[in-house]
């Protein structure tokens, strides 16, 4: 089903047809909820609440962008304002800057990489460390397969912005790495030659 | 050499962390969830506009019969007025009870049935 006749028929009020958009979209909003929060037992909630309110705007829904990129949109907008207000609230620290390069490794972590999944697994935790715009625009591009475009679209960052954010996101995650395996003298990267 | 060799290593490392999943899950039956809660939103609201309509169009007859009485059949808008102030209370208490009563038939009632077979 195409989503143009697919949002038509949520309109019309079909459940089932809402169902299907739901199941359809909900990696995509997960990814994205889930990478900005980065906390599980909060992640639920707002996947809950972006679709609650892609049903009540889709009326408003035009066909100007794909449907991906405009629930995109709102799951972004609803992760931002969820973080906002955490923060207002002093739960967490939103660093909408860069702040990482140079920022040391954790030792006790350092120690533990010595297999290529743990590589992996370590790289993912430095992912949820990044800037939440760094974080965004790494999953939207790389993840979601998303365009300059269309993350301009979704993000409302300029296309230079998003880039450097790339690009900057990359250098870090690379740096720190690197870092770890000078640290560590191990050749975790074998299977990789 | 070796400093080549471990960047493109680093870059092919990175690049499929950067295609791995994060690791967040959502119940198996998250899209059922999130659909019966909006269909329920659904159906409030509609029924609540059905409700609305209902009671304009109550209104506008219970208005047009009143303008009829007034213009056509000379009713004494005067009598009518010292009615309703000496009257207040009780004529307050039955517009509600009777919107109530509306509101009960084409919401309430309407709404819990459909919750308690979706539920």
């Amino acid at each position: 089903m195409k989503d143009g006749e697919l949002v038509q028929q949520v309109l019309n009020g079909n459940n089932n047809a809402f169902r299907f958009l739901v199941s359809k979209y909900q990696r995509l909003v997960l990814h994205v909820v889930g990478r900005m929060v980065g906390q599980q037992a909060e992640v639920e909630d707002i996947c809950q609440e972006v679709f609650i309110k892609v049903f009540k705007t889709l009326k408003r829904f035009r066909g100007d962008s794909k449907l991906s990129t405009w629930i995109a949109t709102i799951a972004y907008n609803t992760a931002i304002t969820h973080i906002r207000k955490q923060k207002r609230r002093g739960e967490v620290s939103y660093n909408e800057q860069p702040a990482l390069i140079g920022m040391e490794v954790d030792s006790g972590l350092n120690q533990k990489i010595i297999e290529k999944e743990e590589a992996k697994k370590y790289l993912l935790q430095l992912i949820e460390t990044l800037p939440v715009n760094y974080r965004t625009v790494l999953t939207l591009f790389h993840l979601e397969e998303f365009s300059y475009k269309e993350i301009e679209e979704i993000t409302g960052m300029p296309e230079g912005t998003i880039k450097s954010y790339l690009s900057r996101a990359r250098k870090i995650l690379k740096g720190k790495i690197e870092k770890v395996v000078r640290l560590e003298q191990t050749n975790i990267f074998a299977d990789y030659a | 050499m070796l400093e080549n060799k471990t960047n493109f290593d680093t870059d092919k490392l990175l690049d499929e962390v950067l295609l791995a999943e994060p690791e967040f899950t959502l119940p198996d039956n998250f899209a059922g969830m999130v659909a019966e809660k909006v269909g329920q939103r659904f159906a409030w609201e509609q029924y609540v506009k059905e409700f609305l309509i209902y009671l304009a169009v109550i209104v506008g007859i219970v208005a047009v019969s009143a303008g009829m009485a007034l213009i056509w059949f000379e009713a004494d808008w005067k009598a009518w007025f010292n009615f309703l102030t000496s009257n207040m209370a009780m004529v307050a208490a039955a517009n509600f009870l009777l919107v109530f009563i509306l509101f009960a038939d084409k919401v309430l009632l309407r709404y819990f049935m459909y919750k308690s077979t979706t539920d």
